[in-house]
């Protein structure tokens, strides 16, 4: 028996109705998604109440919950309707809604009362007292700010109860969330209400007066000055979050496709299970870094949590070659008897190409595509119309909701 | 009464600002205080206290960074000797410190200022329910946002009439970072005044340095308000600021001076801006630009 580990909670990021089952499917115990306003991906594919009912009614049947970010910082008169908006949310069963206005914290405390509220990562959360007084305000939980580190979380849990979100997976500001008005600034977008064009990410010139005439420091073929950093992962450090006292981990990235979400989700719900299960033997797998490297988009670092990020955690120079693959086709029905598989096609595919079918419980397994056939159970070369269904003989049994990649096509 | 606030880098300087008709002195030490023009000790600040009552004027503590454990288990000693000397009031930012404020129970009061953070009248009124008595608005914001949270709340909102307004705070040191990767020795101090341009805005020349506190980007413009005064004025938007994060010693008073006697003149009625908006860019470093940043802009046209 495991006395004192508390399982944590794998929290991931849904960006539509879709991406909320999927991530289900593949182990999240909880997922967050954005309503119609008040959120900060204005971007993202958002939900409508109807959808919002699916996802509830479809999430609670497994045990998982859902939250809706509405953590815009409200200019004067941004709130209006918030307090039905909230009211709503409480009706349609949402778990809690994670929010950064103080202004909208207080709408929501009103107008839904009872209606769990946890206090957005962009109100940068950095000390225990801070945790403290979000407490004491009726708030369950706290993001915390991306700028914490591991040995701060611990005494943040020798200080207080609440319960404690952390990022461990996916990109980040290299600002304190909130505090950065790049994108206000250079192109009239507000970062802290959807609008952030990612200015951090650019490349800029570094230059000084000399004498009233400008003077670049940046040699002529040297690197431009840019802020970007490389993602974050906690992949091989779930252990110490846990056992710092993390009540979830959060995984970045309402943006992001089905096939991320998938296998990001799949990946932590397995690390988190096997070391639960049983944390004096657990060591790490490296199949679980493989799978995780098949869809990152940047190089990775763990962030904050062990130090102060140096040059190694930003995106300078060429990027690192990353191995793409891409989602293929989803399963939507096997026939053990023939081990024929009907699949809904995502992306182009076909006869002879190496492709891995992966599924919930972090089963995998890789084959060549043999054979193919159409609707009209016509031998066909390729699959190249978008959701056409097609079936085809597997190596292994699979499932309903089991996804196929192949590595991508090449540039 | 306009109530005019300025930074201090030094008891020195702070004489000379009281001198030229800043009614309150805004100054404070690493690691609570953020972005200053100079970081002061206790015994700086008590003198500074002395000078500013003397002449019937204020002094108030910037507590403002964002704090991590290390710093919040130190506040609360910091923030007792503060009522101990008798400082006018604190700014704060971090909802830490307001928990610290209310056990602590002093005589203190405090100014809420989370900076990019406060954009409307109900946050205001949030910290205000919780003692604060004013607050710092976001320097994002538009005339007509300040003017109607104003109209909204009862206490004063302060708002920027001079200076650089910080549009990033990163806790990576970004400078050292780069130089590092490209293998060049460089200071990255505020004193080496380095700029950021866009390539796309070749006009564009954002103040960038590093500290204790990670890595600060300012706007491309000083923030000036002189233009507007009168109209900040009337609507009762009556507390501001003037920072000298970036612009030292006499330069700096000089352009109080000038916002003091503009105070004067709106109050007695006889206020001309193209005056004074003339006369501020006489005094105006050459290579820095004079804006109004977000204030003239239309609350539609920023989304």
């Amino acid at each position: 028996m495991n006395v004192g580990i508390k399982k944590p909670e794998v929290l991931a990021p849904a960006g539509n109705l879709e991406k909320l089952k999927m991530a289900i499917r593949y182990g999240a115990d909880a997922v967050y998604i954005g309503g119609q306003a008040y959120g900060l991906r204005s971007r993202a594919g958002n939900f409508s109440y109807e959808e919002m009912e699916e996802g509830v009614a479809f999430a609670h049947e497994r045990g998982a919950k859902v939250y809706v970010a509405a953590n815009m910082v409200t200019h004067e008169g941004d709130e209006q309707g918030a307090d039905q908006f909230f009211k709503k949310l409480q009706e349609i069963g949402i778990d809690a809604v994670i929010v950064s206005d103080p202004g909208m914290i207080m709408i929501c405390f009103e107008a839904a009362p009872g209606l769990p509220v946890h206090l957005s990562t962009q109100s940068s959360a950095t000390n225990y007292k801070t945790l403290e007084f979000w407490k004491k305000l009726g708030l369950e939980r706290v993001v915390l700010a991306r700028e914490v580190g591991l040995e701060e979380i611990r005494e943040m849990r020798r200080h207080s109860d609440v319960e404690i979100e952390a990022f461990v997976h996916g990109a980040m500001c290299i600002a304190y969330s909130g505090r950065c008005t790049l994108s206000n600034h250079m192109v009239n977008r507000d970062a802290n209400r959807g609008g952030c064009a990612q200015s951090c990410r650019w490349k800029y010139d570094l230059f000084e007066f000399d004498n009233g005439e400008t003077k670049s420091l940046i040699p002529g073929d040297a690197e431009p000055f840019s802020m970007s950093a490389v993602d974050l992962s906690m992949l091989h450090h779930i252990p110490e979050m846990i056992e710092a006292g993390v009540d979830s981990l959060k995984i970045e990235g309402r943006m992001k496709s089905i096939h991320y979400v998938s296998t990001v989700s799949n990946v932590y719900r397995k690390v988190v299970d096997s070391y639960c299960a049983d944390p004096e033997h657990f060591t790490f797998d490296p199949a679980w870094e493989e799978e995780i490297w098949k869809v990152a988009q940047r190089d990775l670092s763990t962030g904050f949590y062990f130090d102060v990020p140096t040059e190694r955690d930003q995106l300078f120079g060429k990027p690192r070659k990353i191995p793409k693959y891409t989602f293929a086709a989803q399963v939507l029905s096997y026939d053990p008897k023939t081990h024929v598989a009907t699949l809904e096609q995502r992306n182009n595919f076909g006869v002879g190409e190496e492709v891995e079918f992966y599924g919930p419980g972090f089963s995998h397994f890789k084959q060549t595509v043999r054979d193919l056939f159409d609707e009209d159970g016509l031998a066909i070369d390729r699959a190249p119309n978008p959701m056409m269904t097609v079936t085809m003989t597997v190596d292994q049994p699979v499932e309903p909701f089991f996804l196929m990649r192949k590595a991508a096509d090449k540039d | 009464m306009i109530n005019l606030i300025a930074t201090a880098e030094s008891c020195q300087q702070a004489e000379a600002l009281l001198d030229a008709g800043a009614d309150t002195l805004l100054v404070g030490s690493h690691p609570f205080g953020l972005r200053l023009p100079h970081s002061l000790n206790l015994n700086e600040i008590e003198t500074i206290r002395t000078m500013a009552h003397d002449r019937q004027k204020k002094v108030t503590v910037a507590c403002n960074a964002l704090l991590h454990n290390q710093q919040i288990d130190k506040l609360p000693a910091y923030l007792s000797r503060l009522a101990e000397i008798g400082v006018d009031a604190v700014t704060v930012g971090d909802p830490g410190a307001v928990f610290i404020l209310e056990e602590l129970q002093l005589p203190l009061p405090y100014i809420y200022d989370a900076e990019t953070l406060v954009t409307s009248s109900r946050q205001i009124s949030f910290w205000l329910k919780r003692g604060a008595v004013g607050a710092v608005a976001a320097r994002e914001l538009t005339l007509t946002e300040l003017k109607a949270i104003q109209a909204s709340v009862d206490k004063p909102v302060e708002v920027l009439v001079y200076g650089p307004t910080c549009i990033h705070q990163s806790a990576r040191p970004l400078l050292t970072n780069y130089y590092h990767y490209v293998g060049l020795k460089e200071s990255v101090a505020k004193d080496r005044h380095l700029l950021l341009r866009d390539p796309k805005n070749e006009a564009s020349q954002y103040p960038i340095y590093e500290d204790e506190d990670g890595t600060h980007i300012f706007s491309t413009v000083d923030l000036s308000l002189m233009s507007e005064l009168q109209e900040a004025y009337d609507a009762g938007l009556h507390t501001w600021k003037l920072d000298g994060v970036l612009l030292r010693g006499n330069a700096f008073v000089a352009i109080v001076r000038l916002f003091a006697e503009a105070a004067r003149a709106i109050e007695q009625g006889h206020f001309i801006a193209a005056s004074f908006c003339n006369r501020l860019s006489t005094l105006q470093p050459p290579t820095r630009p004079i804006g109004t940043g977000f204030y003239l802009k239309d609350p539609k046209d920023v989304h």
